[in-house]
């Protein structure tokens, strides 16, 4: 029987179809009326998040499918997907100002950015291990090529490359993984998979276990993982800094999504092994992270070792399965402001046609910038975990439920680490307010929209660490309701 | 009025708030009187609540007030709840009372800085990061202050960040803080894994069925909690930051770093009794690390010239009192010669800073002398504050310190008392030693310094006056303090032991305090005893003390630098090398080839590619390792 | 031995050999060779598996597209074509260790799979089935790819557009 419009039920597609359809339209506008200014590629862009963003929050979680079963619509995808695209509409915020003062206002950007996020947002939502891939192959290339954006850079270019080299490298080993667990288990639908692992019993299978490995792998990659990190530094830092930013968010939040998907929904029989594999690459990726950021003199290398980090913190919850999906969603809500906002610092404070921000550069900010300054270190202190911000309620969830799982050395492995990321974010702090610039360095008015980004993700860093409950509520709900 | 208990928060939070946005469009008079009146308001609102406090029965004496719900989830409650019972409300009293008395003086100590607000702002958040620290109901909350304070201290310790020795004392009160904090949160994390939760209430019920009495748990917890009471009250072996703290403005040292931050790992450990009294060890560890520390700071304070160094040093061992006091048992004891020492000390150092103010910035005690008639309040009051420290009776660190020595005798602890006992003596000679240096003797004033010799303005010495007041008669009040205190720590009482009595132990401590000031008397008044010689009899153990038995010069060489050279070292190596360094390895195999080859490739792709494909056999082997099929 | 077997083998070993070729030959040229090579036994080997319709793809897209435009592109490029590269750096003994422990492991874990066979049989009008597929359970990763595609064919446009300007 041919399939009708009813049992693919686009209605419940809207997130995605109002994001992607909003990317095409940007193309197509600019083709057929390209003049001047680029900026309504931006409102088109904010437009078409907006929409979606109105769909998840209406249409509510519940455990069904759409699309024939390949497209769920639970509280766990939902949740994420509403992460991702306020990630998304904070980026587009963030890059406008900035594009333009760099000169490479292009509509593609917005598109791409568009792009790459219903790549995520499939990746958050699929219920079938291929459109899982598809959704990282889609954000992969689009971030690829939003690296290259500043084309005349060489390092933009160098990072591009890199980035697309060992992308694809790691895509070999996230689809090698797939057809492993395919092997195991006849099918690609998640359900089902996760069914067929359970019947089988916990017994040993090497086509279950390699394929657990090597999707892990390709996972890790896009996270940063350690030994998987490799690239991030390079990229991050070669990359426009406006997209190092969306970059460092959104591929967080949608391979955490797919990888929580996996753990909760899939791998759940196989618990015991996916955890300890976790739970070492989380200690590598902590502590290396960490260790390598304290020797940094630049503030974006910094903040791109400070991500590899952070990613390490969250896998510290992801170790406790189930019990820490929650925990991992709310940090991520945080993260993004908080992330989101010292990208967008450095952005603003950078020198034209230069991406990196020394620490020299940063003295007597304090002063001559409060506004924004005060914003930085409010960023940083989350970074950090203090109290009364959202970093510390993340941290503090994140940890919480590992001890919960019973994983407590882990969880002082992270305070440890924690503690020493203490060391690099307050040096920040220290020189914006107490040491004199050498030579003041000739800083430009920050635009109206990155001023808007900027309060919202300060007021969101503020909000979220002070009256948590709402969110954590929210977060602890949307989980709990999983296809499964 | 108890439910209306935290507005003594908001006092200073306002104060904070106004003079961080609008502090030097106020003008540097209505700033420092606006800081200073937000604090004297929190002190009044004080005694009101102590008196409330006074109205009820005394086992009724414990409020909790539930302010505002924090962080609520499932499995996971903290509230912005304050505990208002006699333990927090003396801690809020001194806070606040001492903390006034120096906001008043630094209106004068600071008159001519041109960094007024910002200085202000910080002393009225340090206010309230410690008066959160005092009232908090739950650790989460204690936590919040204790890192409240934490900062307020960097920030005070580095104020005048265009010297570097003060940056760099800010960053190493820092660095050494974050240890003690380390194993305080894992105390605490640890505290939530065995209760389930962080208040203070459901603990402290829940402890004594939940915890084995002198079990591994308890023994653990009490032992990170107390890891973060040395490193914050700077004990043996992290109280290397607090000398160098120093480094501050003279009222920072009087408030942050003398009379109340300090204090907050004393009072923590006494509020958390009900938990160390199921972990004798941890108790015996209190007590021994307080005693060691007391004779230990006392004995490099004996050879110090720095003014504020010898009044640092004199603080770590007085710290180390309160510690054997609590570890002992006999909390009210250490809680009433905290109250007593946070007096003295604070008058001491505002006096040391009376006297560097007067001198145009000279802290060396070798080039002062003779200054009592010049400096007429000043030298009265640090004569007030030099006795009641050394133990003379009637003054209040006679009974305090009595109090404490008695406990420890007490207690069965014999070894520990005299230790306690020597310190007495030892701390009565290296003040006397001040005194004598500072006031006394013959002016070896530097000739321009002494032109412009003048006593401070009414601003700094009407604090001196009230502070030597109550160092003065502080202690007899010592039984009704106890009594006030008594119901928040019953069940802890040092036990009663026989041996010599009461009069006996008085005399002997008092005797140590005699001797002390009389031998230093004999040396630096009279100059019947050349200090100088005996420093050339044992020049070694001159310059063992002198330099703090290198303590520091130790962690510089064995912790500081190579973990900075490992660093350095991770980073040059794995950033760019793990993969370089075991290339460069192989040539050795395929020498010839490789040779050749160098220079043709620059980029490094293909070694990020590598690294990779590395992980990705180690994460499949230990996959396939870990379920037993290979 | 049955036939099928002994075609499967010798498919499978043009496909390595292939790929062998690619990686060590030093002609650019050949190398590329080697690869239509490695493409075609794997199309091969599809229709021992009776997927003809995936068969045919392959050779389309692979052998006639992409190992054709990689081709042009080394023909186009100057003075490539011809020369010898080296194909070996300094880390290649590293590569190969790295890579045989790669193998070994996944084949520990292939070798010791009890593979599950099929219970259905494979659907014999292939290509409607597989249209079939497209529309109904796997739309999403359909539209997801034509995504995909377009974000590529975008990038590949800023990248050479930028360049010419």
């Amino acid at each position: 029987m041919l399939p009708t419009l009813s049992v693919l039920n686009l209605n419940g597609a809207v997130p995605q179809i109002a994001v992607a359809g909003a990317g095409m339209l940007i193309m197509l506008i600019d083709a057929l009326f390209h003049r001047g200014s680029r900026r309504w590629a931006a409102y088109l862009a904010l437009l078409g998040l907006a929409v979606a963003l109105a769909r998840v929050v209406e249409s509510g979680a519940s455990a069904e499918t759409i699309l024939d079963g390949a497209l769920a619509r639970d509280g766990l995808g939902m949740a994420f997907a509403l992460v991702l695209i306020v990630a998304a509409a904070l980026s587009v915020l963030v890059a406008m100002d900035y594009l333009r003062r760099e000169e490479h206002e292009r509509a593609e950007y917005y598109a791409l950015i568009l792009f790459a996020t219903a790549g995520g947002l499939a990746m958050a939502m699929a219920n079938d291990l291929v459109a899982v891939f598809i959704g990282l192959e889609t954000l992969s290339i689009s971030l690829y090529v939003l690296s290259a954006f500043f084309t005349g850079d060489a390092a933009s270019r160098e990072a591009a490359l890199k980035y697309l080299l060992l992308g694809a490298f790691a895509s070999a080993f996230f689809l090698y993984g797939i057809a492993l667990l395919y092997g195991a288990s006849g099918t690609t639908r998640l359900v089902e998979m996760g069914t067929a692992i359970r019947l089988a019993g916990t017994q040993a299978d090497p086509l279950l276990w390699g394929g657990v490995a090597l999707i892990i792998v390709g996972v890790g990659f896009k996270l940063a993982l350690v030994p998987f990190h490799s690239w991030a530094p390079d990229v991050y830092q070669g990359a426009p800094t406006s997209v190092t930013a969306f970059m460092s968010v959104a591929s967080k939040v949608a391979a955490f999504a797919a990888l929580v998907r996996l753990l909760v929904v899939v791998l759940a029989p196989a618990a015991p092994l996916t955890s300890a594999l976790l739970a070492l690459l989380a200690v590598l990726t902590m502590t290396v992270g960490n260790i390598l950021a304290l020797a940094q003199d630049e503030v974006k290398r910094l903040l791109a070792y400070s991500s590899i980090a952070q990613a390490g913190y969250i896998l510290v919850a992801a170790v406790a399965g189930e019990v820490g999906a929650a925990a991992v969603l709310f940090y991520l809500l945080g993260y993004a402001f908080t992330n989101l906002g010292a990208f967008a610092v450095v952005l603003a404070w950078s020198r034209r046609g230069e991406g990196r921000l020394p620490f020299s550069d940063l003295a007597g900010l304090g002063f001559r910038r409060p506004w924004t300054a005060a914003a930085l270190s409010l960023f940083l202190l989350s970074l950090t975990g203090m109290p009364l911000t959202v970093g510390f309620v993340g941290k503090l969830y994140l940890f919480g439920a590992a001890v919960q799982a019973g994983w407590t050395w882990l969880a002082i492995v992270a305070v440890l680490n924690s503690v020493v990321s203490a060391f690099y974010y307050l040096r920040l702090v220290v020189i914006m307010y107490m040491r004199e610039a050498e030579m003041p360095l000739a800083l430009q008015r920050a635009g109206l929209a990155l001023g808007v980004a900027l309060a919202v993700c300060a007021a969101g860093v503020i909000l979220l660490g002070l009256v948590p409950g709402v969110a954590l509520d929210w977060a602890r709900q949307a989980v709990a309701v999983v296809l499964s | 009025m108890l439910q209306y208990a935290w507005l003594v928060l908001v006092f200073p939070l306002a104060g904070v708030l106004i003079n961080a946005f609008f502090g030097y469009r106020l003008g540097r008079r209505a700033c420092g009187a606006l800081a200073t009146v937000a604090v004297a308001l929190s002190f009044l609102w004080g005694v009101g609540i102590l008196a409330g406090l006074l109205n009820l029965p005394a086992e009724a004496r414990e409020v909790h007030l539930a302010l505002w719900d924090w962080i609520v989830a499932a499995d996971l409650h903290v509230g912005l709840s304050l505990l208002v019972d006699p333990l927090s409300v003396v801690m809020l009293l001194v806070v606040t009372g001492v903390g006034a008395l120096i906001h008043l003086y630094s209106n004068g100590y600071m008159r001519e800085d041109p960094d007024y607000a910002r200085f202000f702002t910080y002393l009225n958040l340090f206010i309230v990061g410690m008066l959160l620290l005092v009232l908090a109901d739950n650790f989460l909350l204690l936590y919040l202050g204790w890192e409240a304070v934490g900062l307020c201290s960097y920030l005070l310790i580095g104020f005048w960040y265009q010297k570097k020795s003060a940056a760099d004392a800010g960053k190493k009160a820092f660095i050494v803080n974050r240890v003690g904090d380390f194993g305080f949160a894992l105390g605490i994390m640890l505290i939530f894994a065995t209760f389930g939760t962080l208040g203070f209430r459901e603990v402290f019920e829940r402890a004594p069925v939940t915890l084995q009495a002198g079990g591994a748990v308890a023994t653990a917890i009490t032992l990170l909690l107390f890891t973060g009471a040395i490193g914050k009250s700077a004990q043996i072996p992290l109280y290397v930051w607090l000398p160098d703290a120093m480094e501050g403005p003279t009222p920072v040292s009087a408030l942050i770093h003398a009379a109340t931050m300090v204090t907050a790992g004393v009072y923590m450990v006494a509020r958390t009794h009900v938990l160390f009294a199921l972990a004798p060890v941890s108790s015996a560890v209190v007590a021994a690390i307080g005693t060691l520390t007391a004779i230990y700071a006392a004995t490099i304070a004996l050879v110090q010239t720095d003014i504020k160094r010898v009044l640092a040093y004199s603080t770590i061992s007085q710290l180390g009192y309160m510690f054997l006091a609590v570890g002992v048992g006999a909390y009210a004891a250490g809680i009433f010669h905290l109250t007593t020492h946070a007096f003295f000390k604070a008058l001491l150092f505002l006096g040391a800073g009376s006297v560097i103010h007067a001198l145009g910035g000279e802290q060396d005690m070798r080039r002062m002398g003779g200054l009592f008639s010049k400096l007429r309040v000043t030298g009265i009051t640090f004569v007030v504050a030099w006795l009641a420290i050394s133990g003379i009776p009637p003054l209040s660190g006679f009974f305090s310190k009595d109090e404490i020595l008695a406990a420890a005798y007490h207690s069965g602890n014999v070894p520990l008392w005299l230790i306690g006992l020597i310190t007495a003596g030892l701390t009565a000679f290296y003040m006397s030693r001040a005194v004598f240096l500072t006031f006394f003797g013959d002016s070896r004033v530097s000739h321009e310094a002494a032109h412009h010799l003048h006593e401070s303005p009414p601003t700094m010495t009407v604090p001196l006056a009230v502070l030597a007041v109550l160092a003065a008669i502080a202690g007899l009040g010592a039984s009704a303090f106890n009594g006030f205190l008594e119901p928040v720590f019953e069940g802890a009482h040092a036990a009663e032991a026989g041996g010599l009595p009461e009069a006996a132990l008085i005399a002997l401590s008092v005797l140590a305090a005699v001797v002390g000031i009389a031998l230093a008397w004999l040396m630096y008044q009279r100059r019947a005893i050349a200090p100088e010689r005996i420093g050339a009899r044992v020049p070694s153990l001159h310059r063992l003390l002198y330099n703090a038995y290198y303590v520091d010069y130790g962690y510089q060489r064995l912790v500081v630098r190579p973990l900075h050279a490992l660093a350095q070292w991770l980073a040059r190596s794995f950033d760019l090398g793990v993969i370089d360094g075991i290339v460069n390895g192989v040539p050795a195999l395929v020498s010839g080839m490789s040779r050749r080859l160098r220079g043709w490739q620059s980029g490094y792709v293909r070694r990020y590619a590598l690294s990779l494909v590395f992980g990705v056999v180690i994460v499949t082997t230990v996959a396939l390792v870990m379920v037993r099929t290979i | 031995m049955s036939l099928t077997q002994a075609v499967f083998i010798l498919l499978g070993g043009m496909a390595v050999l292939g790929a062998l070729g690619m990686v060590t030959l030093r002609n650019l040229f050949h190398s590329a060779l080697a690869m239509i090579l490695a493409l075609f036994s794997i199309a091969g080997i599809y229709v021992l598996l009776e997927a003809e319709f995936l068969a045919v793809v392959q050779v389309l897209v692979y052998v006639g597209a992409i190992a054709m435009l990689i081709l042009f592109g080394i023909m186009l490029t100057r003075d490539i074509v011809g020369r010898a590269s080296a194909v070996r750096n300094r880390q290649w003994p590293l590569a190969l260790a790295v890579s045989a422990g790669l193998l070994a492991v996944l084949a520990v874990a292939l070798v010791r799979a009890a593979w599950p066979l099929a219970t259905y049989a494979p659907a014999q009008g292939g290509v409607a089935d597989l249209g079939l597929a497209l529309m109904g359970p796997y739309a999403l990763p359909f539209e997801v790819a034509s995504v995909l595609l377009l974000v590529a064919m975008v990038g590949a446009l800023i990248i050479a557009r930028e360049a010419r300007e």
